[in-house]
């Protein structure tokens, strides 16, 4: 299997650009495996797009990093060996997963959903009055990121639509202050305009914030326009990786995997 | 907007001290105005309202399930009754004790907890239920074993003028209070904020750092030691201990108030204290086997009506009594009215204003969405 090659868009120090790295990653669901290797690296503060058909591997690939399943390979995260570990412990190293469908805590209100988020850093490390004005604070840049949220702040998230709810799943994330975001299918049932602004929203956050992020989606065109690299997987196996103005000039690529017409741009 | 939500706070806090307030003055009036043995029955409900918040801790808000917690309950009541009629401690010591003793009880069987979910947790710790009054029967040595234990009851102070009736009522009152408010200010804790995230999605809270196992097993540990202050109590109450009083049918009992009474709602558990201390002794006039048939007619009445409870009935209907004042104020002063739009300041959203922690079992008026906007 060869490592996709990785362009120098800065050439950097390794630590760098192997930020969170990837390598021999396989994965499955008891007998059924699914991963055969995944081998890719995403340097700190870049957005990767990890885009592919249904049952590609998707969502298998972003469970092993952060430990909801167990992977073999390696995954290493600022040097700090991700597998093996379980979610607890990822979220510890500074791994935010924000899960396919949402997982918001829908009896809970939107601030003690995002307070949650906050969990590790109220004890512990980083126990002390400090921190809880830290967590305040932070809190005050999410409902700034998603105003909607501050409105919400004390409805059950439950009560939220799913645009909401997102946005909630995601700021939840953030207030973890992770290293490394997992995006899963942000725009799941969710309506054009909506998605749009989230991508919007994250691509604000990954500027400001230089938070690594790996998004896996079906929207290509979304996930696109906001990322700096870009995978393609199928069945498993990564079959095109670069810079994510490549994958999109790749029109037969786009066209077989990801749905998008041939060389009409970007569209509107 | 913020200073808002802050005055909010404020005007809810109010209401709450002053609703505690009046609660206070009655249950401090109770025992004056009633008979002794109308007196010993609400001291029983406050004794089952303490292991109702216990088992509330774990099967309201930790979404576990015990039909064990009879055993927790006697474990406490045993621990208290053997203190005090084999090392003749005093009634103060007991209850540290008592509340020790079923804490680690529920560690332990909260590592089983960890693995087993559903119908299989409710079997294990039936099984406790079912097995603990034969041992006790067994331990005739140190249990008295069939015969049970035969204790002193708190004695009133010669300064206080009262009753054992009504001091045994007040000491429980005190112990009591203590023991709901701390179950109150451990679910709004960041303990509890990971349980009720725990309950509500497992995956999604691991993945936010909680940790699992820690919570689960501690969430066991808690509610155990509740039962086992609640036992500990029964004991004072009733000056008597044996292996009968702690049949499984406890447990179940136990499990039916909860249910009945609201669960994880903050007041369910006085609710489902009173269902169970009063129907069947209010049953029992009709005829001799008439307890039974009531209780479980009423049980299924209670599920049919209000799925949410007796708390969910009373919240939800102050809800619309909150809601139709809150018209008739807006309409007739909604131009002095704060400018802050009504959701916000309005008990539109799920929680009542009364209690704004009171969560319901169900989401049954908040469907989570999945395809909107």
């Amino acid at each position: 299997m060869s490592g996709p090659p990785i362009d120098g868009t800065e050439a950097g120090e390794t630590a760098e650009r192997d930020f969170l790295k990837v390598s021999g990653l396989r994965a499955g669901y008891g007998q059924a495996r699914v991963l055969h290797g995944l081998d890719f690296s995403v340097a700190r503060g870049e957005v990767c797009a990890v885009l592919g058909p249904n049952g590609a591997g998707k969502t298998t690939t972003l469970r092993a990093l952060c430990g909801m399943i167990r992977g073999r390979g390696s995954v290493t995260l600022n040097g700090a060996e991700l597998l093996g570990r379980s979610p607890e412990q990822a979220a510890r190293l500074g791994v935010a997963h924000v899960p396919e469908g949402r997982g918001t805590f829908n009896e809970l209100t939107v601030e003690e959903n995002l307070r949650i988020g906050a969990h590790l850093r109220t004890r512990g490390r980083w126990r002390g009055r400090g921190e809880r004005a830290a967590v305040a604070a932070d809190l005050e840049r999410i409902y700034e990121y998603f105003p909607k949220l501050r409105q919400r702040s004390r409805q059950a998230a439950g009560s939220l639509s799913g645009g909401e709810q997102q946005m909630l799943a995601i700021g939840r994330a953030l207030m973890l202050r992770p290293a490394l975001l997992l995006l899963d299918e942000p725009s799941l049932g969710l309506a054009p305009l909506v998605t749009r602004e989230l991508f919007e929203i994250v691509r604000t956050v990954n500027q400001e914030e230089r938070t690594t992020v790996v998004v896996v989606e079906q929207n290509a065109q979304l996930a696109l326009d906001i990322a700096h690299q870009a995978h393609v997987l199928e069945a498993g196996r990564l079959v095109l990786s670069g810079s994510a103005a490549q994958i999109r000039e790749d029109g037969q690529v786009a066209e077989v995997y990801l749905g998008v017409p041939a060389r009409s741009g970007q569209g509107g | 907007m913020r200073s808002m939500t802050a005055v909010l706070d404020r005007t809810r806090h109010g209401r709450f001290a002053l609703a505690a307030l009046l609660a206070a003055a009655v249950a401090m009036a109770v025992p004056f105005y009633f008979a002794p043995f109308q007196v010993f029955q609400l001291t029983m409900v406050l004794v089952y309202a303490v292991a109702l918040a216990g088992l509330n801790l774990l099967v309201g808000f930790g979404g576990q399930i015990s039909l064990g917690h009879g055993a927790f309950f006697a474990a406490g009541a045993y621990t208290a009754a053997i203190m005090l009629d084999r090392f003749d401690t005093g009634h103060l010591a007991t209850l540290p004790v008592a509340a020790a003793a079923c804490f680690l009880l529920g560690l332990g069987f909260g590592v089983p907890a960890l693995r087993l979910r559903g119908l299989y947790l409710a079997l294990v710790t039936l099984s406790l239920a079912v097995f603990l009054p034969p041992l006790l029967k067994r331990l005739e040595a140190v249990t008295g074993g069939s015969m049970g234990l035969t204790v002193e009851k708190p004695q009133p102070p010669a300064w206080s003028g009262l009753a054992e009736d009504q001091w045994s009522y007040f000491v429980v009152l005190a112990v009591s209070a203590v023991a709901l408010l701390v179950a109150r200010n451990l679910l709004r804790s960041r303990v509890g904020r990971a349980l009720l995230a725990v309950r509500d999605n497992e995956s999604a809270a691991e993945v936010m750092g909680v940790r699992l196992s820690l919570h689960k097993t501690f969430a066991f540990a808690w509610s155990a030691m509740f039962a086992g202050v609640a036992g500990c109590l029964y004991t004072w109450v009733i000056g008597f201990v044996s292996p009968d009083s702690f049949s499984f049918v406890l447990s179940i009992t136990l499990l039916a108030g909860l249910v009945v009474g609201g669960l994880a709602s903050l007041y369910g558990p006085l609710l489902g204290a009173a269902f169970v201390m009063y129907v069947p002794s209010v049953a029992q006039d009709l005829s001799e086997a008439a307890p039974g048939v009531v209780f479980g007619l009423l049980i299924i009445a209670v599920m049919f009506v209000a799925p949410t409870g007796l708390a969910g009935l009373a919240s939800r209907a102050g809800g619309a009594v909150a809601r139709r004042r809150a018209g008739a104020a807006a309409s007739d002063r909604s131009s002095v009215a704060e400018p802050p739009p009504e959701s916000t300041s309005e008990p539109s959203a799920p929680r009542t204003p009364v209690d704004p922690e009171s969560v319901e079992a169900e989401p049954v008026g908040a469907p989570p969405r999945t395809e909107k906007e």
